[in-house]
């Protein structure tokens, strides 16, 4: 009941003072302001990653024997089973192969496409998409046919003039080798530098028996199954593959694990930065503490008519504290306000999108409180401590 | 009749630099109930003095004061804040009201400090506003105000804790005669409807009209007369 009324004066006496208050709140305001737009841009810039990421599948790790793994001779399209049965949340493994070769199709060539052996299961579990066409089948992976589908992009460069479905075109190795184009792909946005409208895809044993023969796999594009934490699982996996293989034969690679690791520099980052800006709330402090010592100081004859009337110092100090609170806490929701409108103009200029780190909103509320509390003790304390006679006099 | 303040052998020194100045020098009185007593001195007499501890602002250096019964020696802060509010109705020479809040609101401020609750503060303090004659000015702030006006705020604001006592600090001091005249037809009303009243003033003709006069000298009574 009582904190009601001293709210209520607290603002009485800002808007009694409306320059001199907002000058005073100047330091919490800019704090405030900063560490707001800082965390909100920090947010925005890990939101804009992970998406980027999202689309390259969190679910995915992607295991690739190295060169020297021929030696070893495990990585073979059988060894898919073995992963999938030794290491726990895994829906499915995925053996690809890949080189990159010239393409043609008549007077058109395009040099160093990404050509890619895989199962017809890749397809769904990686939600491609054909524009036009069709996947290949399994029986068609069985059987060898010499089928292909093509990116958008690829689709474009070889068939200026469209329709590429159905046609012939030539792919390299060594000698040319005929492909029928039996789909191509929706076109989809690049994630970490790697992009599926610049890519041909055949069936996972043309590619190995007749395109270029090989026994070993060149990615094992790992699925993880639902419930399950894509770096957990892409740990156990290393932990298994250094058992099986030793660790210099094959190279992990996931994005859920690459997020991690740019989501701690992020927001190691960000409250590096935004420690730097508390400095400010610290200076803003001293506003607030400055401003309720003048007040004190103006208002003694206020303080002695009110001990006379029956305050006691307990209560002097709370209108105090209050009032030194309901300041810093002003000034804290005006600096959120301007942190947000900035973050998100800077977002707005950047192109990314605006993510309100709830974070930043209680830090800084919750600090813009304990800077009141704190810078206003004294002051407060001080006011309570007057004694009622003197100040009386001093009306 | 029962004392509404007795004051035994209450001394009252202020050090300033190295000498001791005896603002009071062992007083001894009691003020009964329902009197209407004037307090009278010349400058330095120690009149302030006495008012500031009658009214529990300031505490004796030696002696005892009971207020309504209560003895007040050894309170601390809190104590004294607790006798000013219950038993002690004060008007000051400048009315002393909080200029940002009217009439209502500074008449109804004591009762904040009891924990009153605001519907019962300002229905007490309107039907003691319109007691005094300000049923008009309710809504006003003390700018607003003359001062005949604003010393019956001050006054109403006085009685809203139903105090044992009125202590009253030269409350004509700051009015014309012919308003200054009104507000001590106030306290005559006052002093009629049952109020204890001390009155401190350096003016001998406002004192000849209460029922006691007590006159200090150099922090000693001079006179006490009925």
């Amino acid at each position: 009941m009582m904190l009601r009324e001293n709210i209520h004066m607290a603002f009485a006496s800002m808007a009694g003072n409306k320059l001199r208050t907002l000058l005073s709140l100047l330091g919490i305001m800019i704090g405030v302001a900063s560490v707001v737009t800082i965390l909100n841009l920090g947010r925005s810039v890990s939101e804009s990653i992970s998406e980027s990421f999202e689309v390259g599948g969190l679910d995915t790790v992607n295991i690739m024997p190295m060169g020297n793994a021929r030696e070893t001779m495990i990585f073979t399209e059988e060894f898919s089973y073995d992963i999938e049965r030794e290491v726990m949340g895994i829906k499915e493994v995925l053996p690809t192969v890949s080189s990159y070769n010239h393409v043609r199709n008549g007077q058109e060539i395009v040099t160093s496409i990404q050509v890619q052996g895989v199962t017809s299961d890749y397809f769904a579990s990686n939600a491609l998409e054909t524009e036009d066409g069709v996947f290949f089948s399994p029986a068609e992976n069985i059987n060898r046919r010499q089928v292909c589908i093509i990116g958008s992009e690829l689709a474009e460069e070889l068939f200026p003039e469209g329709n590429p479905v159905g046609k012939y075109i030539s792919v390299f190795r060594r000698q040319a080798k005929s492909f029928l184009v039996i789909g191509v792909l929706k076109e989809r946005d690049e994630s970490l530098g790697s992009s599926y409208n610049n890519v041909l895809f055949m069936p996972y044993n043309t590619y190995t028996q007749r395109f270029r023969r090989t026994d070993q796999v060149g990615t094992y594009v790992v699925k993880v199954e639902d419930g399950y934490d894509a770096t957990a699982v892409a740990d156990d996996l290393e932990r298994y593959l250094n058992q099986i293989a030793g660790e210099d034969y094959y190279r992990i690679f996931s994005p859920a694990t690459i997020k991690e690791m740019s989501d701690n520099v992020m927001s190691t980052f960000s409250l590096f930065l935004a420690a730097i800006a508390a400095i400010s709330l610290v200076v803003g402090g001293i506003g607030i503490m400055n401003i309720m010592l003048v007040s004190v100081v103006e208002r003694t004859g206020e303080i002695g008519i009110r001990k006379a009337l029956g305050a006691t110092p307990k209560q002097i100090r709370s209108q105090f504290l209050v009032e030194s609170v309901t300041l810093s806490i002003s000034g804290g929701l005006i600096g959120l306000v301007i942190g947000t409108l900035l973050s998100l103009a800077a977002v707005r200029i950047a192109g990314w999108t605006l993510y309100i780190s709830i974070g930043a909103v209680i830090v800084s509320l919750s600090f813009s409180l304990m800077i009141g509390m704190f810078f206003g003790w004294y002051p407060a304390a001080k006011a309570a401590r007057l004694e009622p006679m003197e100040a009386l006099q001093r009306d | 009749m029962k004392e509404a303040i007795l004051l035994d052998s209450v001394t009252r020194l202020y050090e300033v630099g190295d000498t001791v100045v005896h603002a009071l020098d062992g007083i001894s009185l009691a003020i009964e109930e329902k009197s209407f007593t004037a307090i009278v001195g010349p400058s330095g007499s120690g009149k302030s003095t006495l008012m500031a501890l009658i009214g529990c602002l300031d505490v004796p250096t030696s002696g005892r004061i009971l207020i309504d019964g209560e003895d007040t020696s050894g309170m601390d802060d809190d104590e004294l804040a607790y006798i000013r509010n219950r038993k002690i109705g004060f008007v000051f020479q400048h009315f002393s009201l909080l200029p940002k809040l009217n009439a209502l609101d500074n008449v109804a401020l004591p009762l904040l400090y009891r924990g009153i609750g605001m519907k019962e503060r300002r229905e007490r303090a309107e039907a003691l506003l319109v007691q005094v004659g300000l049923k008009d000015r309710i809504r006003h702030r003390p700018s607003e105000l003359s001062g005949g006006q604003k010393q019956r705020v001050a006054i109403a604001r006085a009685l809203i804790t139903e105090p044992s006592l009125i202590l009253a600090d030269e409350p004509t001091g700051a009015l014309d005669s012919n308003t200054g005249r009104e507000v001590m037809d106030l306290f005559h009303a006052l002093h009629s409807a049952g109020h204890t009243i001390v009155l401190v003033t350096h003016d001998r003709g406002l004192a000849s009209e209460c029922s006691r006069m007590i006159a200090l000298k150099d922090g000693r009574v001079d006179y006490d007369a009925s």
